[in-house]
């Protein structure tokens, strides 16, 4: 696969504990992909919009967690596909190209192939993919245009303080660790993750998903019932015709 | 030219044609879908059109296979002592030497197959509308989908099955499907038990 953890994978490292909750990368994912504002309501929180959306690839999540030193300790993640290395979405997509793999790693997307089944968001750990009113899926696709061509995506470019940055993965992953990030969430999940996380906390308390996993049934089906109607078809074919060389076909029994 | 009698009514032919005609349509881009097969893909138009045709397709399907159920289903249900003895002998397809029971219209291997079809059809039909028209809940949604990719298989072990059975393994018998005839006297030996119960033996 080209994207496998020894090729050069390209990956955004996030490390919340930086962020300072600006939303910069919001605004600058807008502008890169010419999504529309979205008008929501205010219900008490700075996230806005309060949720991923067709057009909106990427969230701050904040959150308020008691702590020691203040009242309050208030903390903001950014949100996105995770461009997982065995990704549930790809496995169960039905439509060659709409969802693909590019050489840098990232799982993009292509609406006009797309055939709005939505079967992807059901195989998705992390409840990503969005449909727009033509009912094509769309989502983060780690900017692949502009990482095509040697730029950074529009949101990690963007970022003040380095909360976003892009890279190699193996190499955001080993600064991260050298900085003393005792966790890097999705190392290891899912094959590894194109969005890792570098925490200093438990990555449960800034709302990360424990143990993401693709759907038992996606699986099952994946691994075997998809490659058994095939070796299946080909089975049945191949002892019909040994069946008509070997024994040969009915014959009337005064024929016997 | 040796006397013909009809096995199958004209409505069981058509019909037939229907059920065949939609599932072999259904497997095939069912198939395209499961596989990426662009050139199955581009033979219906592109995927986003061959999803609205599989999809419409499969109410046909359903409609065929509920009307099928008139014709076939009665027969389908009964067995005798004679049907057992047929398993025993496996039909006789895997010897020529063993002496087949007699048969009336429909042998057992026929009847247990038409309700496999009947079973995995009405999975396949009922997880297929799952799969489309309740895209936003994800119970139905997951379980439809392996429901529908489990029925499938059974489809991809017995419709080449059933087609090999129909055509190359016993001579003759595609012509059923063609105007609903077979010569008497090939009835007489296949079917006695048929014959007999209408009274032409
Ligand atoms: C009432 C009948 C049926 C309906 C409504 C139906 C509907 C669907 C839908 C909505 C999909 C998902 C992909 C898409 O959106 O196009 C699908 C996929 C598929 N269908 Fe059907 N279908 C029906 C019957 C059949 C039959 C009879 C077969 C074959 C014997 C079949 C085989 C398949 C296969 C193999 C797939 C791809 C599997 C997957 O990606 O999940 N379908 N069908
Ligand atoms: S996070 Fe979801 S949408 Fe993104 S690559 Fe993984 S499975 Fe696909
Ligand atoms: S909604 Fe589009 S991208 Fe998602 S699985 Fe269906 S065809 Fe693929
Ligand atoms: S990588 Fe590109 S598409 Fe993804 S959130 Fe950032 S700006 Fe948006």
């Amino acid at each position: 696969m080209a994207n496998d953890n020894t090729t050069n994978r390209k990956s955004i490292l996030v490390t919340p504990e930086l962020c300072i909750g600006c939303r910069a990368c919001q605004v600058a994912c807008k502008s890169w992909n010419q999504l529309p504002a979205i008008k929501t309501k205010n219900n008490g929180t700075y996230q806005n919009p309060p949720d991923l959306a067709a057009a909106a690839f990427n969230i701050i999540r904040y959150s308020e967690v008691p702590s020691q030193e203040n009242p309050v300790r208030w903390l903001f993640v950014s949100q996105r596909c995770m461009h997982c290395d065995d990704a549930g979405c790809m496995n169960i997509c039905p439509t060659p190209g709409a969802i693909y793999r590019t050489a840098e790693g990232a799982v993009a997307t292509d609406a006009s192939k797309c055939i709005g089944c939505k079967l992807c968001v059901q195989a998705c750990p992390f409840n990503v993919p969005r449909y727009g009113e033509d009912g094509k899926m769309s989502k983060c696709h780690l900017c692949f245009d502009r990482i095509a061509n040697g730029m950074s995506p529009a949101c990690t470019k963007t970022c003040p303080t380095g909360a976003l940055q892009f890279g190699d993965r193996a190499e955001l992953i080993a600064a991260a660790k050298k900085d003393g990030y005792g966790t890097i969430y999705g190392e290891q999940d899912l094959g590894g993750l194109g969005s890792v996380y570098a925490f200093k906390d438990e990555p449960k308390l800034y709302g990360m998903k424990e143990n993401p996993q693709i759907p038992a049934s996606v699986v099952f089906w994946h691994t075997y019932l998809k490659p058994l109607s095939a070796i299946g078809l080909g089975g049945v074919v191949a002892a019909a015709a040994i069946h008509y060389l070997a024994i040969g076909p009915h014959k009337d029994d005064k024929e016997v | 030219m040796a006397e013909m009698i009809r096995k199958s009514s004209v409505a069981e032919v058509i019909n037939h044609w229907i059920l065949a005609g939609s599932c072999m349509l259904l497997m095939l881009s069912g198939f395209a879908f499961l596989f990426h097969l662009e050139p199955v893909g581009s033979v219906f138009g592109g995927f986003e059109s061959m999803k609205n045709v599989h999809n419409w397709l499969g109410v046909v399907f359903c409609i065929s296979l509920l009307i099928s159920m008139v014709h076939y289903l009665k027969d389908a249900f009964e067995y005798d002592a004679d049907d057992v003895q047929w398993f025993k002998v496996a039909g006789g397809y895997l010897s020529h030497k063993v002496k087949v029971p007699p048969m009336g219209k429909y042998n057992p291997g026929q009847k247990l197959y038409y309700l496999a079809i009947v079973g995995a059809g009405i999975a396949i039909a009922l997880s297929g509308f799952g799969i489309w028209l309740m895209k936003d809940n994800s119970t139905v949604m997951l379980l439809s989908h392996l429901v529908h990719n489990i029925a499938f298989l059974i489809f991809v072990l017995a419709v080449p099955v059933h087609i090999y059975l129909g055509t190359l393994a016993n001579p003759g018998t595609f012509q059923i499907m063609v105007n609903g005839m077979m010569p008497l006297a090939d009835a007489r030996k296949k079917h006695p038990k048929w014959i007999k119960a209408i009274g032409r033996m």
